[in-house]
């Protein structure tokens, strides 16, 4: 795991919790999930087909298809007591040195102009209502002056949940873009790059490392993921992003000014309301042959019902409320919605290489380092709504 | 024991509050919800077990290293007053881990 001034300091008994809470989850994803799979093929289509004299057309099927079957019952078991362990693990490791964090990451960000929060920024109901992923208190909990535990537990345990598949600075989403964006547009150069849902940064580094010359900004609502992630990213050196609280639906940040608004793994834990704002705010700020990118987990859309089913294991057991409604939105429409010309969105897929220490080597329904990508050139504006 | 998810317009509303001190809400995988609360017990310990191994295993062989201590030093240890104070913090930290499911 990369180190910095921030990082918790795990101990051994710490190191060793999440490391085999890491290899419960591998086993989960080798040994259960095939199990699953196994009974669906072998017992549960059966039965779906001859209460209904068809096959399971969506998830919604296969659920009802595999809700009695003792395999899932078990995947589900395990991997929901996989990660009430892992953030409980990270919740004695930062409590511990909750005090000593919070002033190691004031220390590094102490006077420095580009970390601006802001107050009275009102935090969106689905952060402030949602303890996502079974993070108690959600992004945005102060429990102290200046907090930062919850992004620090978020940074020191995300190994455990990935095994190791996002890299030892659990940048792979980052590192997945910037190696998308070198393949598929190399002659892209942004000047300015605006980063929505930045959480604690770890996806944006890899931009200021690829685009050296690009001003950088990273937008959070939660000032704990922001003062994290600031410190965080001083302490490895980088010093000229601007981490700043605000709304991705509201930026303050002056229209036609960027050339790529982008966002990793942000959109399943907005809203309904929220996820066109998201897509019309980019097209507010980009200017003419700007492009904005999204990473996510694929669309349940011309996937195989069961593994949709699969997939959407986090919409029911994760406290992801939003993960199954945004698997099953049109993105590329919703593009097209926010003012994007039909021929300028895009889809498309991109991944990063798994370190040789993953621990995970198969797919794991929506953890490996694999991502669709939805995007948009932005035309001249005016000529983009005619499409 | 229905898994499928409500189909509503705002599904924030069935998510659990946070910042009000209860517990995420615990789905139930098994048809006694006590059943599910002992795997949760048990799950825990699996964890707690491999990092004792893991320890112990580090232990020994740091100190077969240094060729420091044998057997028969561990089985004769007696903690003096502050070891005694430290071992009880680490094992009432160790039983808020195993026995959260039923907490």
């Amino acid at each position: 795991m990369g180190r910095h001034d921030v990082l918790p300091a795990a101990q051994h008994d710490d190191m060793a919790r999440f490391d085999v809470i890491a290899h419960l989850n591998a086993r989960v994803a080798q040994v259960l999930a095939p199990k699953v799979k196994a009974a669906y093929d072998s017992r549960a289509r059966q039965g779906f087909r001859l209460r209904h004299g068809r096959d399971p057309l969506d998830r919604h099927d296969v659920a009802e298809a595999m809700q009695r079957e003792p395999a899932y019952r078990i995947f589900s078991l395990v991997r929901r007591n996989n990660m009430e362990i892992r953030q409980h693990a990270g919740r004695q490791l930062v409590a511990r040195e909750a005090a000593s964090l919070c002033d190691r990451a004031r220390a590094l960000n102490e006077g420095a102009a580009t970390l601006r929060l802001n107050p009275a920024l009102e935090t969106p109901r689905y952060v402030s209502a949602v303890d996502t992923h079974l993070m108690r208190g959600g992004y945005a909990a102060e429990r102290m002056a200046d907090d930062v535990t919850n992004p620090a537990n978020y940074d020191a345990g995300m190994y455990a949940t990935t095994g190791g598949a996002a890299g030892p600075w659990n940048d792979a989403a980052g590192r997945a873009l910037v190696d998308w964006l070198k393949h598929e547009h190399p002659q892209f150069k942004p000047r300015r790059i605006v980063d929505l849902g930045c959480g604690l940064g770890h996806n944006t580094l890899p931009l200021r490392a690829a685009f050296p010359e690009a001003e950088i900004i990273a937008i959070d609502v939660a000032a704990p993921m922001l003062r994290y992630g600031h410190a965080r990213a001083r302490s490895l050196g980088v010093s000229d992003i601007t981490f700043m609280q605000a709304d991705a639906t509201s930026a303050p940040v002056e229209e036609n000014s960027c050339d790529l608004v982008f966002t990793t793994m942000v959109l399943h834990e907005t809203s309904r309301q929220a996820l066109p704002r998201f897509f019309s705010e980019a097209h507010r700020l980009l200017r003419a042959g700007g492009l904005t990118v999204h990473l996510e987990q694929p669309p349940y859309r011309g996937l195989d019902p069961f593994e949709q089913f699969m997939r959407d294991w986090d919409g029911r057991f994760n406290n992801e409320p939003f993960w199954s409604a945004l698997h099953e939105s049109d993105l590329p429409a919703l593009l097209v919605k926010a003012g994007f010309g039909v021929h300028n969105v895009f889809e498309s897929r991109c991944s990063a290489l798994p370190p040789s220490q993953s621990v995970i080597k198969n797919e794991d329904f929506g953890r490996a380092p694999s991502w669709y990508v939805v995007g948009a050139w932005q035309a001249a504006k005016g000529i983009a709504a005619i499409g | 024991m229905d898994h499928s998810l409500p189909q509503i317009a705002d599904p924030i509303q069935h998510a659990p509050a946070s910042e009000t001190g209860r517990r995420p809400e615990a789905p139930q995988f098994t048809d006694d919800p006590m059943l599910d609360r002992l795997y949760g017990v048990t799950l825990a310990l699996v964890t707690e077990l491999a990092v004792t191994r893991s320890r112990l295993d580090a232990l020994e062989r740091v100190l077969a290293r240094r060729e420091l201590v044998d057997r028969g030093e561990v089985d004769a240890f007696v903690p003096d007053n502050f070891e005694a104070v430290t071992r009880g913090r680490l094992q009432s930290e160790y039983l808020e881990r195993v026995m959260r499911a039923l907490e």
